[in-house]
């Protein structure tokens, strides 16, 4: 198929009618209907339904929608970035960050944007799942890190991005350091804290087991609660990819092993800007050790 | 000078490997329908031609890095040539041909590119697995094959065969597109205009590494 051809179809999807949609695409009627005819050809059935009146598309249309548009938006934004290098566009790369997951696994991708793009702005914003895909999808947000178990509409993508393991995060000189892995049954006599903003470990620990915890609930981010630990309020569980200060140790958790899927999503068919496009590719084509 | 064992190798290892799955029914009805397809539809015509400009692109490496075009360009003429994925065992040959050929792409003043639709680190995996050099780069959703004329959806019979041996393309590509390029060759000049092109609706069969390496050195003058 060809660039041209794939933006006739998504003009066409946003109009449903071929004379604007060959206006829009500065095309005439003729060759424009030619070239849809040929991307039927080439998908094997009918995109679109012509009715006089009436432009609607095919289940086979509706179907290969999303793929094109991405697939468009792709090659739009490959050219697109090629050109902000050239002209240092400013830009801005918003990314959520749903409970407890860290910039860390990402830094490296952000860092790649700003090298090819120096004036970009960078905000990191962490809140809950459904205040972040809000934020999303009245384009407040570029993409956001979520974990699975979230309710998500239908028009959000997602790619799998990494496994969170819960780890046991302890200041030094706790009694529990000694031990090379800390199980569920290790921590029955301790203080955890449950912060509300720094995932569900304990949760998914409660859901899964009969184990009776001391919690001690914070309405605190994840950086407050690492200032709680360290002060002696307690223990806590949370994502093993933490960077820790120097004063926290972290044990790996077993028995049982307690983990949550990261997914990268962004809202479909919505074009990023370039800085935001190039972040996503970066994220989809690497893997997270 | 131009090895021997680069020249015309690549050929017939391709044509051993195809005349091997051949002998499987159900892998030769899916290549020969596959090949038809591209063949019936026309497709090979809207790839695009020498003289024309490839588009300009940043996508992302195997290692993490964005890398543009034009900065290649900078160096020197760009071979860039297009794999169905890590996957495919046709494609593995060509990688090892053109690590083969690398040295000689480049003591003629040229660099390669390697593009694939794979994700989520298969490129990187790709990489690693044959021991490649050059520079393998992910197009994500395909957008830079779109815009060289070379992708098209995989026909069902050809869907179905990998399904059956357990090749997750949807997963592989993060989207159900079931969209892939033809595997091109291309060879831009410095001035962004492709000098020559390889470009077949048969996967088995590749752009031959000597004929790259001849295009290079007469495009530079550097052997």
């Amino acid at each position: 198929m060809e660039l041209a051809q794939v933006r006739y179809f998504i003009t066409l999807c946003r109009v449903l009618n071929f004379t604007r949609a060959a206006e829009q695409c500065n095309v005439t009627q003729p060759a424009f209907t030619r070239s849809i005819q040929r991307l039927e050809e080439e998908f094997g059935g009918p995109l679109l339904f012509r009715e006089r009146s009436l432009t609607q598309l095919t289940e086979l249309g509706r179907a290969m929608r999303p793929h094109l548009e991405a697939m468009l938006d792709a090659a739009d934004a490959a050219k697109a970035l090629a050109q902000a290098k050239l002209t240092r566009t400013t830009a801005s790369l918003k990314i959520g960050l749903g409970p407890g997951i860290g910039a860390a696994d990402v830094a490296g991708a952000v860092r790649e944007v700003t090298r090819m793009l120096p004036d970009v702005t960078i905000h990191f914003d962490e809140s809950s799942p459904a205040a972040l895909v809000e934020a999303m999808l009245t384009d407040m947000m570029d993409c956001v890190l979520l974990p699975d178990h979230c309710d998500l509409p239908e028009r959000i993508n997602r790619w799998p991005l990494y496994t969170d393991r819960a780890a046991v995060i302890l200041p030094k000189n706790h009694k529990l350091m000694a031990k090379d892995v800390i199980t569920g049954r290790d921590i029955m006599d301790e203080t955890v804290l449950r912060g509300e903003r720094c995932g569900d470990f304990v949760d998914r620990l409660l859901a899964i087991t009969s184990y009776s915890l001391h919690l001690q609930r914070c309405h605190s981010s994840t950086s407050q609660i690492l200032d709680l630990i360290g002060a002696g309020l307690g223990i806590a569980l949370l994502s093993d990819r933490l960077p820790l200060a120097s004063h926290l140790v972290k044990r790996p958790f077993h028995e049982p092993e307690i983990t949550r899927r990261i997914f990268l999503t962004t809202v479909a068919g919505r074009p990023l800007n370039p800085a935001a496009a190039s972040f996503v590719k970066l994220c989809r084509a690497q893997t997270f050790s | 000078m131009i090895e021997d064992d680069v020249i015309g190798s690549l050929k017939s290892r391709l044509a051993a490997l195809c005349a091997a799955r051949q002998e499987v029914a159900a892998w030769n009805t899916a290549y020969e329908d596959a090949v038809a397809e591209l063949n019936r539809s026309g497709f090979l015509q809207h790839a695009i031609k020498e003289g024309e400009p490839f588009p300009d692109f940043v996508l992302p490496s195997a290692e993490g890095k964005l890398v543009s075009l034009k900065s290649v360009l900078d160096r020197g003429p760009v071979v860039i040539s297009f794999f169905r994925g890590e996957w495919c065992p046709f494609c593995q040959l060509m990688l090892a041909a053109l690590a083969e050929a690398l040295p000689q792409i480049e003591a003629a003043g040229a660099s390669l590119l390697a593009l694939t639709p794979e994700t989520g680190g298969f490129p990187l995996l790709m990489k690693r697995d044959n021991n490649v050099r050059f520079e393998v780069l992910s197009d994500v959703d395909c957008g830079v094959g779109l815009a060289a004329g070379i992708i098209f959806r995989m026909p069902k019979l050809y869907r179905a065969r990998l399904e059956s041996v357990g090749i997750n393309v949807p997963e592989r590509h993060g989207n159900s597109a079931w969209f892939i390029p033809v595997p091109a060759t291309f060879i831009v000049q410095q001035d962004g205009l492709i000098a020559w092109r390889f470009v077949d609706a048969d996967f088995t069969h590749r752009a031959e590494p000597a004929d790259i390496i001849k295009a290079v050195q007469g495009l530079t003058g550097q052997v």
